[in-house]
């Protein structure tokens, strides 16, 4: 009995003085930077105990049914629609040859430049009295021609078409990567391509398929410009309703809950459909040298045709619309403001993007110092910080840093507001949102360095911090200048974030497009969209032939 | 002699103590030894060296270098304080820095630093080398350069980790040889871990034998060869038959049917007529192997024998035996 008491004690003290020993200051300074990031779904938590706002009873009665049921809406219509677009054009971009396609296969990319409200009031426009599609069909002699797009549909429409890139670029990876191998074996046992297709890659691309999709429903979830445009009642704009509209902080708060909870149950379905499905990880050695099928030149032109019908509804025909609303405004707008609402926003996603790629840069490597495995699982938790919407986020910010600025008040430190409502409050919550965008470049451009090259400089002398400068940060500066580009895109496009949080005299492209659109100038929103798809437009070309030079 | 090296109870598992990755080991390293660590894959080789290093903590017992202690349960001495050279199994060059560079990495802190570097580049004959990079240098040269760098510090121990794998077995025998020439001028206490035992037997001191995580035999290369402790052992260092219930009935050979006991492949003789042991057999399969060839036996007490020969044999009947000196006894 004494006997096996003492091996107790004996183990848990050996566990003690392994923790004691493992235990460094990189395990603590991971755990700070988590803590940070994590701070405004806490807050949302705590404040949860406050219990809702007065009109809670009368929105859970009246609208959250609605909510729930545009976003349910709008998450199946786009999910449907983007996979209708995102694995068509990456099956055929992959498989087949015909004209255009090298061309073809980046332009289904550059959607993601466009903002989705951008491309919501480009639409609205399109289709409006007086827009490019009236005018089409007076040819016909077909006068006040419209197309109704103010409901969930044509939201669901508008969102597809700006978001259908997140399905195409992931399985477009996966088919590049593995599934013409596979397909040609199976073809060789005598099996159809079409047969091949549906019976073997379609399932194995599921994983694949999946992935994107969540970004997309997140996305759909996260857009809060598009839907209050055209007047659909989503979780998003009930937040920004019952925070701005109705002056009810807690209710907001409360919808914000649901939303997150809604958010992390999508992760987790994520994550359970791929750790049933491992083998989508496991890549082909020669998959370069993939043969596409050449098919009678009739048929090819049908393909670019069909290929093209994403590009052209994702990217020409709002680029289209903005550029004949920007001709119209160019007098009024083409001056020194514009300058300067263009530096302003440079000038915060050049901030943003900086410390976001510094926070994920020290994430990453700070949790690989320390030695304590549960710490370097759960730095891992630092980049959900991605699935939660703008609007969450910036209340989840808004709120503790307004306590701190009001005890440092109180306490006579300040005078002013040093946070809340200042850059750091808004850089922060971009910090919060984005790290995972920077963290994904950085952690798989680590990942090729392999381990045994820091281990040799450490054998040599160095510690962790010299090992990185010398060693680990010139090998991974093509991921951190990738990381750096994504992040600044992102920044110059996201909206409710920005709206809610921004100070006061600052201004960015992005809310003064969402100004002139709600104030019903939306052809005035025209230059200022085009300034940010110009820019957002640029990184991407460059990001693509960075990646094409990687391969 | 001065101990190097002294491991005591070392052990270290990578999930919470379910597997063993190393198991209880205890050892130690003569200065100037050149000490071989030989296993399957699995056998917690890797492991060993990186505890060594300081890569890995150990979640028991303790690692001693030139009398101080560096790893224990309380207190891990980071790699960099160690004055431990190592050598990885994928050279681990630094791509962006050239073989001048890469040498001079380890020498920041000393005052003759160009000096230095000069003396270990001409060790491994490639001053003519110094401004290229790791990916205009050959296998061979990529070795030797990884070989340069660790042994410029002057490090008490160096640790080489599978060193020859990536070479092809033509550029493997020359190299093994320039490689240890280098590190027996040097004097350099040397751990080089192995699976291919042709490597240990031919330039170790001492031999290592790892199992499951556990060292089951330590000794020089003569006596591991012809005393081995454990059939696991034996097999490592060539093809051995284990000597069952059937085939000492086969042989009619007085050993007690409990113990283990086996033969050497190279010690079975074909019809030769003066074995202590001997048996016909048929030959139910011959299979031809360019130097040797390979034959399944049926002895004539129906037990099945596969043997490995490179004399001719001719007909397909054949007289099989061996001698008692050559029996290999164990205990378990």
């Amino acid at each position: 009995m004494k006997q096996a008491g003492n091996k107790h004690i004996n183990s848990f003290l050996n566990s003690f003085y392994k923790f004691k020993r493992d235990i460094n200051r990189w395990s603590f300074a991971t755990l700070f930077i988590l803590l940070l990031i994590a701070v405004p779904v806490f807050t949302i938590g705590i404040e949860l105990f406050d219990g809702p706002g007065e009109s809670w009873s009368h929105i859970t009665a009246y609208l959250l049914p609605s909510y729930l049921k545009n976003s349910l809406y709008l998450a199946i219509l786009c999910s449907i629609t983007t996979i209708l677009f995102g694995v068509s054009s990456a099956w055929l971009v992959t498989r087949y040859e015909f004209p255009l396609r090298k061309i073809v296969e980046f332009l289904l990319i550059i959607p993601l430049a466009i903002p989705s409200y951008i491309v919501a009031y480009a639409y609205a426009g399109f289709f409006d009295y007086g827009g490019v599609y009236a005018d089409f069909m007076l040819w016909f002699g077909v006068a006040k021609a419209k197309i109704d797009l103010m409901n969930v549909f044509g939201l669901a429409f508008v969102l597809s078409v700006s978001l259908f890139p997140y399905v195409y670029v992931s399985s477009r990876a996966f088919f590049l990567n593995q599934a013409v191998n596979l397909l040609e074996a199976s073809r060789l046992l005598g099996v159809s391509e079409r047969k091949s297709f549906l019976k073997l890659i379609l399932p194995l691309a599921r994983p694949a398929v999946v992935a994107g999709l969540v970004l997309v429903i997140m996305e759909v979830l996260n857009d809060y410009g598009a839907a209050q445009y055209f007047g659909v009642n989503t979780f998003t704009t009930g937040i920004f309703r019952s925070w701005f509209a109705l002056e009810e902080p807690e209710t907001a708060i409360y919808l914000s809950a649901l939303l997150l909870i809604l958010v992390f149950g999508l992760i987790l379905f994520e994550k359970w459909h791929r750790r049933k499905i491992q083998y989508s990880s496991v890549k082909s050695a020669n998959s370069k040298t993939n043969s596409r099928i050449v098919l009678p030149k009739f048929q090819q032109y049908l393909i670019s045709i069909v290929v093209l019908i994403p590009v052209v509804l994702g990217f020409f025909i709002p680029v289209l619309q903005l550029l004949i609303w920007a001709y119209k405004t160019a007098d009024s707008f083409m001056n020194q403001s514009l300058l300067w609402l263009s530096f302003q926003s440079f000038g915060i996603a050049f901030i943003t993007a900086f410390f976001t790629v510094f926070f994920a840069l020290v994430l990453l490597y700070f949790s690989k110092w320390n030695k304590i495995v549960a710490v370097q699982h759960a730095a891992k938790l630092g980049v959900l910080g991605y699935a939660i919407p703008g609007a969450v986020v910036a209340i989840g910010v808004m709120i503790p840093t307004l306590f701190i600025d009001k005890y440092l008040i109180e306490k006579g430190l300040i005078t002013q507001f040093l946070i809340n409502g200042t850059l750091i409050a808004l850089v922060y919550a971009y910090v919060v949102r984005f790290l995972a965008v920077a963290y994904q470049p950085l952690e798989s451009s680590s990942l090729k360095v392999s381990n045994s090259i820091p281990d040799s400089s450490k054998i040599l002398g160095m510690g962790n911090f010299k090992t990185f400068l010398k060693i680990e940060f010139p090998l991974i500066r093509a991921g951190m200048l990738s990381a750096f580009i994504l992040v600044f895109i992102d920044t110059l496009k996201e909206l409710p974030l920005t709206l809610i949080l921004k100070p006061y005299h600052i201004n960015t492209l992005a809310v003064k497009a969402y100004q002139f659109a709600s104030d019903e100038m939306v052809m005035h929103a025209a230059i200022p969209s085009l300034f940010i798809i110009l820019t957002a437009l640029i990184p991407v070309i460059f990001l693509n032939k960075l990646l094409l030079k990687n391969e | 002699m001065n101990k190097i090296l002294e491991i005591n109870k070392l052990t270290k598992s990578f999930d919470g103590g379910k597997n063993k990755a190393i198991n209880e080991v205890d050892f130690y390293v003569n200065q100037g030894d050149i000490c071989a660590v030989v296993g399957e894959s699995g056998s917690g080789k890797t492991t060993l060296i990186r505890l060594i290093a300081g890569l890995e903590n150990p979640d028991q017992g303790n690692i001693v270098i030139s009398g101080k202690e560096v790893s224990s349960i309380k207190k891990v001495l980071v790699p960099e304080k160690r004055n431990v050279g190592m050598v990885f199994q994928e050279y681990a060059l630094f791509p962006h820095l050239n073989v001048l560079e890469n040498i001079l990495y380890g020498l920041s802190k000393r005052k003759d630093k160009k000096q230095r570097a000069e003396q270990v580049l001409e060790l491994v004959g490639l001053t003519t080398y110094k401004e290229r990079y790791a990916h205009e240098l050959s296998g061979g040269q990529q070795q030797r350069v990884a070989l340069a760098r660790a042994l410029a510090p002057e490090p008490s121990l160096l640790i080489l980790d599978e060193p020859f794998s990536n070479l092809d077995a033509m550029m493997r025998n020359q190299l093994r040889n320039e490689v240890f020439n280098i590190i027996k001028k040097t004097g350099v206490t040397a751990i080089f871990v192995t699976h291919d035992t042709q490597d240990a037997l031919a330039v170790a001191d001492e031999i290592l034998i790892l199992q499951n995580g556990k060292l089951v035999q330590k000794d020089e290369a003569s006596r591991l060869y012809h005393k081995p402790q454990s059939i696991y052992v034996a097999s490592l260092f060539g093809n051995t038959v284990q000597l069952n219930k059937g085939l000492k009935k086969a042989f009619q050979c007085p050993l007690k049917e409990d113990c283990c006991h086996a033969i050497r492949n190279e010690n079975l003789a074909i019809n030769v007529a003066d074995c202590e042991y001997v048996t016909t057999a048929k030959i139910i399969k011959r299979t031809f192997m360019g130097t040797h060839s390979q034959l399944l036996l049926k002895l004539d007490n129906g037990e099945n024998l596969s043997v490995v020969t490179n004399e001719a044999v001719f007909g397909d009947e054949l007289k099989i035996g061996f001698n008692a000196k050559d029996i290999l006894a164990f205990d378990e």
